[in-house]
């Protein structure tokens, strides 16, 4: 591999994390979301040659990522529920504006994931294993959709909270 | 109303919301920068735990292969983009840049059973849907018990032969609603059925049976000694969740079939050891849709008997809306008997 191939992966993967987040906030279905950002992935790499080193990659590749979802919007606007062109702009400068440190602390996530048990685990599985919606959980597990949706967002809640402690932890050390 | 931003952000992100929530959720965000600022962090989360869970599954179940057009048009475009790289160095890109996105190969075509389980789920969903479905019950082989030399008679190998399943007809409703249509070796109908809250059996002759217990009547059904019960496909497609290794059939393309323009993919579960029910189950369903067009089981026990036998999708056709009550299936001069 030569040295323009592998800085392209070392700037994309340093800047993934911020460009799958937009994705992800756009683009609800899994599915979906990975074709999408594959697409921008390869547009990256295929345009590299045109970044500027001086500029910020994050915004450059944010730009890419921008056209790609403009033109996955497009064609779904008609038929979807999805946020309007000013929206997903606000949304897209709120990730370029995403500190390295904010998504390094969702590093912690892994270990945090480990103390899920029970129900809370199996409702992840199904939610972000198996990208299933709240209504196809609860059918599976007897439950009702809006219990789902309830639990999903304590879940989330909790992680967020084990993670900051997690943070708060690693700043104390000396 | 106004509703709880957190409330909106995680409702959004599960696809939850009605379109006047969406429409709030998306005020709110453009209300402050502040709060696009939340929303971008709620959806990091979010999209970590995606990654995360993912691949913990793929690490799970092993090793992947490249075997899906769209990966390979991405190999393609990055070669395009750096000809000097060898197939090597191309793939080992691919794999870093999928690592990258989290991606790895997820919903690709890969044959690994978290993605047959995905599968299996996606079937289970569809088959909870409540379109009235019909299907043939084909007995492709009959494997009669071994002797039983000097061991004494079971409770089970006492008991009246059952009802052939050659020629059985079965309806069924959503998840607990069905009528099975037989005949018995005398020849005579035999029809046994649920509307959900109740279970019920005609014989050709003597009194209607109806018991409040849904299961009452289950002695009859193929499959219920197993908990892998015909009439329940719902129930029968959980157990495979949890007593059978599932995995997508490793079938070529051109053994795929076509049917009313659509795919038809294979998942195949085989038994684990100690669990019981048939060795083998498959099932053949429409990729896209998930509906289930035949399923086939393999050695299942029926009474002392393991059958192999074909369930076929005759039709979809609506059923009258009493069609799962015993009334619908006897003359109104028919005696009823309720059994507990």
């Amino acid at each position: 591999m030569d040295e323009n191939s592998q800085q392209a992966i070392r700037y994309w993967t340093l800047a993934q994390p911020v460009i799958s987040g937009y994705v992800t906030s756009v683009v609800r279905d899994f599915r979906d979301r990975d074709d999408v950002l594959q697409t921008i992935a390869v547009a990256v790499f295929e345009s590299f040659t045109s970044y500027d080193p001086s500029r910020s990659f994050v915004g450059w590749a944010m730009g890419i990522a921008r056209n790609q979802m403009g033109t996955y919007l497009r064609e779904r606007r008609r038929n979807r529920l999805v946020f309007d062109g000013e929206t997903v702009e606000l949304l897209a400068k709120a990730f370029e504006q995403i500190e390295p440190e904010e998504t390094r602390s969702l590093d912690y996530l892994n270990d945090c994931l480990d103390g899920l048990e029970g129900r809370a685990r199996q409702l992840c599985e199904l939610r972000y294993e198996n990208d299933l919606k709240p209504a196809a959980i609860a059918s599976l597990l007897s439950m009702t959709p809006n219990t789902v949706a309830k639990s999903l967002q304590r879940i989330r809640e909790q992680l967020r909270n084990c993670i900051e402690r997690r943070v708060a932890l690693e700043g104390a050390r000396p | 109303m106004m509703h709880n931003p957190r409330e909106l952000i995680d409702g959004y992100l599960d696809d939850f919301l009605t379109a006047e929530q969406q429409v709030e959720l998306s005020d709110w965000i453009r209300s402050d920068p502040s709060h696009a600022k939340a929303f971008a962090h709620a959806s990091l989360l979010h999209d970590r735990m995606r990654n995360a869970l993912a691949v913990r599954a793929e690490l799970l179940d092993g090793p992947k292969t490249l075997d899906e057009p769209k990966t390979e048009s991405s190999i393609r475009a990055i070669e395009r983009r750096f000809p000097s790289m060898s197939v090597w160095s191309t793939a080992a890109s691919v794999a870093v840049l999928c690592l990258g996105t989290g991606a790895l190969w997820f919903g690709f075509g890969q044959s690994t059973a978290s993605a047959a389980m995905r599968e299996l789920n996606r079937i289970i969903v569809n088959n909870v849907a409540s379109q009235d479905r019909t299907y043939a019950i084909v007995v492709e082989e009959v494997h009669a018990p071994a002797p039983r030399g000097n061991r004494p008679p079971t409770k089970e190998s006492l008991r009246p032969p059952k009802a052939p399943l050659e020629g059985a007809v079965l309806h069924v409703r959503d998840s607990n609603r069905f009528v099975l249509m037989r005949k018995t070796i005398g020849g005579l109908p035999f029809i046994t059925g649920s509307n959900g809250q109740q279970s019920w059996a005609i014989n050709g002759k003597g009194p209607v049976k109806i018991s409040e217990d849904v299961h009452h009547f289950d002695r009859d059904l193929p499959g219920h000694e197993t908990s892998i019960p015909l009439a329940n496909l719902h129930e029968g497609l959980e157990q495979l969740r949890q007593a059978y290794h599932v995995q997508l059939s490793s079938l070529g393309p051109e053994e795929y079939e076509s049917q009313g323009g659509e795919m038809v993919r294979m998942l195949v579960a085989v038994k684990k050891p100690k669990e019981r029910g048939p060795q083998r189950v498959e099932i053949a369903y429409e990729s896209k849709s998930g509906r289930i067009m035949h399923m086939r089981f393999v050695q299942m026990p029926y009474g002392p008997d393991r059958l192999d036998l074909r369930l076929s999708l005759l039709n979809e056709n609506e059923l009258p809306a009493d069609y799962f009550e015993h009334t619908s299936h006897h003359s109104p001069d028919r005696k009823v008997e309720t059994e507990n």
